[in-house]
């Protein structure tokens, strides 16, 4: 659905974007991560037609997405800082949403506003607290109807009762409409509970870019034990990582888990765990070796 | 593909319209206050004020308001305040990324939002309208074309004031950098037309007087809107006072048409700065990348060059310098004050003291050197300024003020003053320093002035010493003297002094004060005889013997003659006298010209043709033809009713050598 192809975007002599790629399939939830200065919010302004990029092309379904009025009805986006006119309350904004979105769902608006009680629909949008800002713009950009959100950090600043609330809401619009969704964050605990897609960026660059799924069977972590010295492992299986405690050996392993299983298991410890990896452990032992400032990426 | 889009969005402009309505309510407010209010408050006692008496109808009470109400400052407010609100968001990031976050192009968005500030500035001014004529309709007071003038004067102003507002704020990424750019484009002609006679006025000879003859051009329109675009009305009154004709114009139309296509271009070229513009450059000191080079080397220019020469004038002020020191000091000012406000633009620029580039000192260098030029071209006179004397075909008259005003209309008389001017500049290497070689002569100022057939006026001012001191060289004589001679011609002084009725006249009036002392108010008290014993045709004869001798003085060169060195009001010499002498020249059947008044343009104030002046005439001792007629006529009887200021000073102790003690 979206297609990034070599984009730059310098600002002055810095290049905030350089020849970046990035694909995002239909119906995904796609996880951007990145440190600080990476490039994150660059690259979703360019998503949401804020930024022309200097070279490239940024399109969705095919079409380029700069000053595209009839594409961009297709799609919301909650960026990190949300914006609501001065004196404007939920109903006016409500009412500014569903004049620039044809597909603006007033019952359902209405019906996800009733699990928000705490959100006064009458009271100034700007005088509501930060999460409750951010409930608002769910709330406006789920019954917008879109096929694609762009979400930019989007759960900063909610307590975890409202993040649950806010993830259960896009999850059911995922499972129900097909809705795919961009979203950036620091926080890839989060991140690996709804993702199925993962980009990982720095200096402007995508630098891994793949299904969840492909990531957690890459690498696998292999606890072993042997009576007395561990044996030379065989060749064609490849430690990223080897820490020992006593006789107790973990191995970060790259590759098939279950043929490195197979193969260590032929070697009769008398202990064998293999672990499953979080997303952050992945990250570190991927790129750990990188001269990349993987540590940033995770909080 | 990429899909079409629309100029217009009705959720946009309708939002739009919700933050900004409360201007125009205001200004409506104000409209019916100024207009429909202040009329009726001016109507209700219409019969007992004064303008009834006068015979002025309401309907001409109408018109008559309606000239002097004002429109472009107004106009100009509402616009940058609407435009403003509107366009609001181009200046805060979170603003900024949201709304263009939102499926809007950037063309509904500018167009929507020109409507709506439109909408929001135009309707109170229409609104108003219909008032005003609902008003006068029932007061009575047809002057419904004046009031719908006035509309399409309001309407027009405030399209052209938010087209420039918009392009304003389509310049920078500061809200409050924006509102001073429109105050700046505004007024940007002015402001360099001003810099330029600043600096003309503190360096260049004879422009000394350069910046009283400044005007607001249609490139200023805050100002010249309404001056110039206007209801005009004329009178002509009875012998009584009472208004005898009373006829109104609509002026300016053309002005209005022309600042209708400028705002229809400045609307465009403001939509291509939007189209264009990068989103990034929110809370930029500028942000349209070809304008960072022209703001930073204009304002260098400008603001060097100007202080450039105020540090010349100050130090000149301080002591005398001559012309080319006065330069150089002007140069070196310039050239140092320009690169400090060089870098001073690129760190706003750059939002960065870290400015010290190789590159950039590269086009400090580029404009130190462009700047140096500009100097030595103007140094060097390259664009005709102090030797510039227009084509006597230009010319409508000339006017030469010295001692006295006198003003050539006579297509002879303009060649020769132009001739006296060539002449005068020609030597102007020996004049321009004058306070410098003859800084203990007496001196003064002598201006020449061009008023052309256009309109336009070209005024020089030339510091004069007298001609008559032994210190002044022969080369300063030859080139003053011929323009002495030329004034002091008793046929000049006749014409142009008492006027074009001065062989032609009764004179209808005449006084001469005489002084006597009186001990007991330790001060000299003023009498004159009024011949009231007399008929008017034996007082008219009296008059006409003293002003025969006036005249002879004049043949003789006593009286009302011109030296550089000297002027009327503040004389080096005490032998004026004390005593007050004028007279009143009269011919009912030709329209006396005045010099003075054509001078100095006083003519708007009573467009009425004049068939009398009073002249006023300052006499010396050496009057002796004019000073024995008023004796054998009886307006004085005893040499001691008159006193010099020399002696009136002696006696009451005040400095000598001063002239007339002015209060």
């Amino acid at each position: 659905m979206i297609e990034v192809n070599n984009v730059t975007k310098k600002f002055g002599d810095f290049a905030a974007l350089d020849q970046l790629n990035m694909h995002v399939e239909r119906g995904a939830i796609y996880g951007l991560v990145g440190p600080n200065g990476a490039g994150k919010s660059t690259i979703i302004r360019h998503l949401c037609g804020v930024y022309k990029q200097d070279s490239g092309s940024v399109t969705i379904d095919g079409e380029p997405v700069y000053e595209n009025e009839k594409l961009k009805q297709r799609y919301a986006v909650i960026p990190d800082e949300i914006f609501y006119f001065t004196q404007a309350n939920t109903l006016d904004m409500m009412k500014y949403y569903k004049g620039l979105y044809p597909k603006f769902d007033e019952a359902l608006f209405k019906k996800i506003l009733e699990c928000f009680p705490e959100v006064n629909p009458k009271k100034m949008v700007r005088t509501l607290s930060k999460g409750m800002q951010k409930q608002v713009a769910f709330m406006l950009s789920i019954a917008s109807r879109p096929e694609l959100m762009i979400l930019d950090e989007p759960v900063d600043g909610l307590d975890p009762v409202m993040r649950r609330q806010m993830w259960s809401l896009i999850m059911s619009d995922v499972a129900e409409n097909g809705l795919t969704v961009l979203v950036s964050s620091h926080n890839l605990r989060e991140l690996e509970d709804v993702c199925d897609h993962v980009g990982i960026m720095n200096h402007g660059k995508i630098l891994i870019e793949r299904s969840l799924d492909e990531l957690q069977t890459s690498i696998t972590k292999i606890q072993i034990a042997f009576d007395g010295d561990m044996p030379a492992l065989p060749e064609d299986i490849k430690v990223l990582k080897k820490i020992t405690t006593g006789r107790v050996h973990t191995l970060i392993v790259k590759g098939e888990p279950r043929a490195a299983e197979r193969a260590i298991g032929a070697m009769n410890p008398i202990l064998m765990d293999v672990l499953p990896l979080t997303l952050e452990e992945i990250f570190i032992y991927e790129l750990g070796g990188e001269n990349y400032a993987v540590k940033d990426i995770i909080f | 593909m990429q899909s079409k889009t629309s100029f217009f969005n009705f959720t946009v402009f309708k939002k739009n319209i919700s933050r900004t309505w409360i201007v125009g309510l205001l200004y409506f407010i104000i409209l019916t206050l100024m207009q429909p209010v202040a009329f009726i408050i001016q109507m209700a006692h219409f019969e007992e004020y004064w303008y009834s008496d006068s015979g002025y109808t309401r309907t001409a009470c109408l018109y008559e308001s309606y000239a002097y109400r004002p429109n472009a400052y107004i106009a100009c407010i509402v616009a940058i305040v609407v435009a403003g609100l509107t366009f609001k968001y181009l200046f805060f990031k979170r603003d900024n990324y949201m709304v263009h976050a939102f499926p809007v192009s950037r063309k509904s968005l500018f167009f929507s939002g020109f409507l709506s500030s439109s909408v929001v500035a135009t309707v109170p001014l229409i609104l108003n309208g219909i008032v005003m004529t609902i008003v006068a309709a029932a007061e009575h007071a047809y002057a419904f074309d004046a009031i719908w003038y006035w509309t399409l004067i309001g309407v027009v102003s405030v399209e052209l004031f938010l087209a420039i507002a918009i392009f304003s704020l389509m310049t920078s990424g500061q809200i409050a950098t924006a509102v001073v750019f429109y105050i700046i484009f505004n007024y940007l002609y002015f402001l360099i037309e001003l810099a330029f006679r600043l600096m003309a006025s503190l360096l260049l000879f004879g422009m000394s007087e350069s910046l009283t003859s400044i005007s607001f051009t249609p490139f200023s329109p805050v100002v010249f809107i309404d001056n110039n675009c206007m209801v005009s009305t004329y009178k002509t009154y009875d012998e009584l006072g009472m208004i005898k004709t009373f006829t109104h114009s609509l002026d300016g139309g053309k002005y209005i048409a022309c600042y209708a296509a400028v705002a229809v271009v400045l609307l465009i070229v403001a939509y291509l700065l939007y189209k264009f513009k990068k989103l990034e450059t929110v809370q930029d000191f500028i942000s349209v990348p070809f304008l960072k080079p022209v703001f930073a080397v204009g304002v260098s220019f400008f603001v060097s060059m100007v202080a450039g020469a105020f540090v010349a004038g100050l130090v000149d002020s301080i002591h005398y310098q001559t012309y080319n020191s006065r330069f150089t000091i002007a140069i070196v000012a310039t050239l140092i004050i320009g690169c400090i406000i060089f870098l001073a633009t690129q760190m706003m620029i750059e939002k960065t003291v870290r400015v010290f580039s190789a590159k950039r000192f590269g086009m400090m260098v580029g404009y130190t050197v462009a700047a140096l030029v500009a100097m030595v071209l103007i140094r060097a006179d390259v664009f005709k300024v102090e030797n510039k004397i227009p084509s006597a075909n230009d010319i409508a008259w000339v006017g030469i003020q010295s001692n006295y005003t006198m003003v050539f209309t006579d297509e002879d008389d303009i060649l020769s003053v132009r001739e006296l001017h060539k002449g005068f500049l020609a030597d102007k290497q020996e004049i321009r320093d004058v306070n410098v070689l003859y800084k203990d002569v007496p001196g003064g100022n002598f201006t020449i002035k061009y008023k052309l057939k256009n309109g336009k006026v070209i005024l020089r001012s030339y510091a004069v010493v007298d001609t008559k001191s032994d210190m002044v060289s022969e080369a300063y004589v030859s080139a003053t003297q011929p323009i002495l001679d030329y004034l002091n011609n008793p046929a000049q002084i006749k014409e142009h002094i008492i006027g074009n009725i001065w062989n032609n006249c009764d004179i209808k009036e005449m006084s001469f004060s005489t002084y006597t002392y009186d001990e007991n108010l330790n001060d000299f008290v003023s009498n004159w005889e009024s011949f009231d014993y007399l008929t008017e045709r034996e007082k008219k004869a009296k008059f006409k013997k003293v002003y025969d001798a006036v005249l002879k003085d004049i043949d003789e060169g006593n009286l009302f003659t011109t030296s550089f060195g000297e002027d009327n009001y503040n004389p080096e010499i005490d032998d004026q006298l004390y005593n007050d002498f004028s007279f009143t020249v009269s011919n009912k059947k030709i329209p006396y010209f005045s010099d003075e008044d054509t001078y100095w343009d006083y003519q708007y104030m009573d467009p009425e043709p004049t068939y009398e002046r009073n002249i006023y005439a300052a006499l010396t001792r050496k009057c002796t033809n004019t000073l024995k007629a008023l004796k054998d006529e009886g307006f004085y009887y005893d040499d001691s009713e008159i006193l010099t200021y020399e002696e009136y000073n002696k006696a009451m102790g005040n400095p000598v050598g001063e002239g007339p003690i002015l209060y």
